[in-house]
């Protein structure tokens, strides 16, 4: 059991970047290339800290509040953006971001400028963080396993060709953007309510790159992926925490050798693995059906 | 009940790419569009499936004027179309490249979808079903499994038409569907293409390959320069003068 004690900062720390990967992961599933995570992220967390720490409602109610208020945030965010593509989106959503980080630093009676708000009670535990976790993984499956996921698969390859057999592209970005946005608020809040404080400078770009390098780790297609790619962003600062100032190098090595080698992200190298060699099963079951029928 | 197409005009800066052309296609009818590279027949389809605005003229679907429709919508007015390079989810198998076809149709909301509700579930292995079934009539079934892009480009053309024509559009225009292809793939196709105008698909089929195109066209027209040249049946397009100069040669 105290081998759990010791990892639990480390498990919780995990859960909460694996909903900030998940929220970055949806847009990115869709075929939009909005980096806008870190923004709405600060939104919901603020959100969450001004409501707990100076109105004291509970975290149930800042919670919903702050995916509420994600989920605006990324639905509005998604008008503007609808006629960019590729890096002219990943341009204008992060300017977002910036935008949203200076106005954490210069609207100081809101926001308590650059020391941001503490004294957060610490409402959120171990279990609420993987009920949550639970529940994203829920939503984000379903979606892979009804129409939106192909719908999805398809925006991202080709969206003349979506476009071509009638399917929305405008609705079903602004569709992705929304969910990210509720996911992004959502995770926010959680983490508001478990590190007692927060300040501006934490969603700069360094949450940026981590986040986005635990979905490119990992992979865009499949919801595991971006836990995975947020597991390896967690555990490998402590583990290379021996090496001490060699851990960025052995950080950046590690990413390079997985981009090189699994270029579908972890998950998605080793499911695309298991795909090929499910349908190479089906197509001889096929032609095996196709030789029963053909004989007399 | 009509594909029309009348007086269509666009201009790029100086250059005309369509001037007054004007077309009719009738269901169940094969039409051909010839003539030479640069006449402006890949702008006159993206011009009728509103990838372009038009500048003049209009585009009219069974009686519903499609002229300041957007992609999505002349889609769901029933003009399905393949491109002239062909362009298919690659990463994805057949089956979904033609379940994409399927997935407009769907009743279930959206936000059913999310919450993965058993209906949306059922749905969507309904649309697969829907999607094989189809593979499966057109003689392809054995190919559902295949990643698109692991099939030979005569095989990719095919899956192209097919996805289009999965979603039973009224009218179905083919940019260049048999080049590449060798002579039996292209009689398969013309079979396949035959059945479809059976069931009542009006085809406009733009092709290079002139024996392909006498052999299933009823009527054809020759575009040049963004004009329409000269139209009618095959025997008569082809001893015109204006057309042997502009396009066939002697």
């Amino acid at each position: 059991m105290s081998f759990v004690y010791a990892y639990q900062p480390l498990l919780d720390l995990l859960l909460i970047n694996a909903g900030f990967a998940l929220s970055q992961y949806v847009v990115l599933r869709a075929g939009v290339f909005s980096i806008a995570t870190p923004g709405i992220v600060a939104i919901g967390a603020y959100t969450a800290a001004i409501m707990m720490a100076r109105h004291g409602i509970s975290i149930w109610g800042a919670a919903a509040a702050a995916t509420a208020a994600g989920l605006i945030v990324g639905y509005a965010l998604s008008i503007p953006l609808a006629r960019l593509r590729g890096p002219y989106q990943a341009i204008a959503t992060l300017a977002f971001v910036q935008f949203v980080i200076a106005f954490a630093f210069y609207a100081e009676p809101l926001t308590g400028g650059a020391p941001g708000i503490d004294n957060i009670p610490k409402q959120v535990s171990t279990l609420g963080l993987l009920c949550c976790v639970a529940a994203t993984v829920y939503v984000l499956s379903s979606i892979n396993q009804t129409r939106l996921g192909r719908i999805f698969d398809a925006l991202r390859q080709d969206e003349a060709v979506a476009a071509s057999l009638g399917i929305s592209i405008w609705f079903h970005h602004a569709l992705a953007f929304a969910l990210s946005g509720a996911i992004g608020g959502l995770f926010g809040a959680l983490q508001a309510g478990y590190v007692y404080a927060i300040e501006p400078q934490q969603y700069g770009f360094a949450m940026l790159t981590t986040t986005l390098a635990a979905v490119i780790l990992g992979g865009r297609r499949s919801v595991w992926g971006p836990i995975a790619g947020a597991a390896i962003m967690t555990t490998l600062p402590e583990l290379g925490r021996s090496l001490a100032d060699n851990r960025l190098l052995v950080n950046g090595l590690l990413l390079t050798l997985i981009i090189i080698f699994l270029p579908r992200g972890l998950v998605d190298g080793l499911l695309f693995m298991r795909d090929r060699r499910n349908d190479r099963a089906a197509r001889d079951q096929a032609s095996l059906k196709i030789q029963k029928t053909a004989q007399p | 009940m009509t594909l029309d197409i009348r007086n269509v005009g666009r201009r790029f800066g100086g250059v005309r790419a369509a001037e007054a052309v004007s077309m009719t296609i009738e269901p169940g009818q094969i039409v051909g569009l010839i003539g030479p590279n640069g006449a402006g027949k890949s702008t006159l389809v993206n011009l009728i499936t509103g990838v372009l605005r038009l500048d003049s003229g209009s585009v009219v679907v069974d009686g519903q004027d499609v002229s300041e429709e957007t992609v999505v919508g002349v889609s769901r007015a029933g003009v399905s179309r393949t491109f002239q390079n062909i362009r298919l989810l690659r990463e994805s198998t057949v089956l979904e490249n033609v379940a994409l076809s399927l997935s407009r149709f769907a009743q279930v909301s959206t936000l059913a979808c999310v919450l993965g509700l058993p209906s949306a579930r059922s749905e969507q292995r309904d649309i697969a079903a829907r999607a094989m079934a189809f593979l499966e009539q057109i003689g392809m079934a054995s190919f559902a499994h295949y990643r698109a892009s692991e099939l030979s480009y005569g095989h990719q053309r095919r899956v192209e038409i097919a996805r289009a024509i999965a979603q039973r559009p009224k009218y179905i225009l083919l940019d260049e569907p048999v080049a590449g292809m060798n002579d039996v793939e292209a009689a398969e196709l013309g079979e396949l293409l035959r059945t479809f105008a059976g069931e009542g698909i009006g085809i406009l089929l733009i092709e290079h390959n002139m024996g392909f195109v006498y052999s299933l066209c009823s009527r054809i027209y020759v575009l040049s320069t963004g004009k329409i040249l000269a139209e009618g049946a095959p025997a008569d397009v082809s001893r015109n003068q204006l057309v042997i100069d502009a396009y066939l040669g002697a």
